[in-house]
């Protein structure tokens, strides 16, 4: 397992899953792919299918019509994979919390396919791009 | 045509109407039954003619209220037909989508949330709610919050 994480490290391929967010962590995800911050020159890489990824960056609150497509995508994930759980929706629901169509926060979603998935959280509303570079610096020097 | 012929316009339907509120110069309630409210929004948006904005539903407890939005332009002037729907337990209403074709996913909208049926509509499918969302639960009604 270990070289298989730390050829993981060296250069995450994510993939951005949006189960129902509002656009404005979108719009910090997209910003973060752009020249400003430019991550791919750290090797982190947007792809367009789960199958090539190494994370997932979740956003968004996971509504009914959601939850069943998120947790195909995360079983289509090559494992190990971490999940990037992006803002205040996705980490516990935030303003969404009553609301009649929202099942639950994304690890909650997660964890029912796998218990023993690698869940990291970036809160904030949106967060801005910097701590959603700096959370996933964190979270893979952990790992 | 002016503010005053906007005025004259709309008192030609007086006699079909509960009420006329008028908070401000530019702001027009209209208060109807909903066995009206075809006939008056097909004259305010054909014989006006007044920009149908949007319609939007309430759940009044002793009833169901469906309001049609319209922006008359030249004055900046918005109307408002309110149509109120008596019947708790099988609330209908005449579909406008037949003469105005906009107003087709708003009506699918409320039907979903509120199950108002509206009749005559072209293409009643389910729009926004989850495709497993149980049959006869209407999540914006005060019963079920």
């Amino acid at each position: 397992m270990s070289w298989k994480i730390s050829a993981l490290k060296k250069s995450p391929w994510v993939f951005h899953v949006n189960t129902g967010a509002c656009n404005n962590c979108d719009i910090e995800i997209v910003n973060l792919l752009t020249p400003k911050f430019d991550v791919e020159r750290f090797g982190i890489k947007l792809v367009g299918s789960p199958r090539h990824a190494d994370a997932l960056l979740v956003t968004g609150v996971v509504t009914q019509q959601a939850a069943p497509r998120l947790q195909e995508v995360y079983r289509q994930t090559a494992k190990p994979c971490v999940v990037f759980v992006i803002g205040a929706c996705a980490c516990d629901k935030g303003i969404f919390t009553t609301g009649y169509h929202v099942v639950g926060p994304v690890d909650k979603i997660i964890k029912e396919v796998d218990p023993n998935a690698i869940i990291a959280y970036v809160p904030g509303c949106p967060p801005k791009p910097e701590a959603i570079i700096s959370g996933v610096v964190k979270a893979l020097s952990t790992l | 045509m002016n503010q005053e012929e906007l005025n004259k316009k709309l008192e030609q339907i007086s006699d079909k109407l509960i009420a006329v509120e008028r908070p401000l110069e530019d702001r027009v309630f209209l208060l109807c039954e909903s066995e009206n409210s075809y006939q008056l929004n097909k004259f305010l948006f054909e014989d006006v003619p007044l920009r149908f904005v949007v319609a939007t539903g309430i759940d009044a407890e002793d009833c169901f209220e469906v309001l049609y939005h319209y922006s008359y332009d030249q004055t900046g002037c918005i109307v408002t037909l309110r149509a109120f729907i008596r019947d708790r337990e099988k609330p209908a209403i005449e579909s406008i989508s037949p003469f105005l074709p906009g107003a087709e996913w708003i009506e699918r909208e409320m039907h979903d949330i509120l199950g108002i049926e509206f009749k005559n509509h072209p293409d009643m499918r389910r729009l926004i709610l989850a495709d497993d969302w149980p049959e006869g639960v209407y999540p914006l009604r005060k019963s079920s919050s």
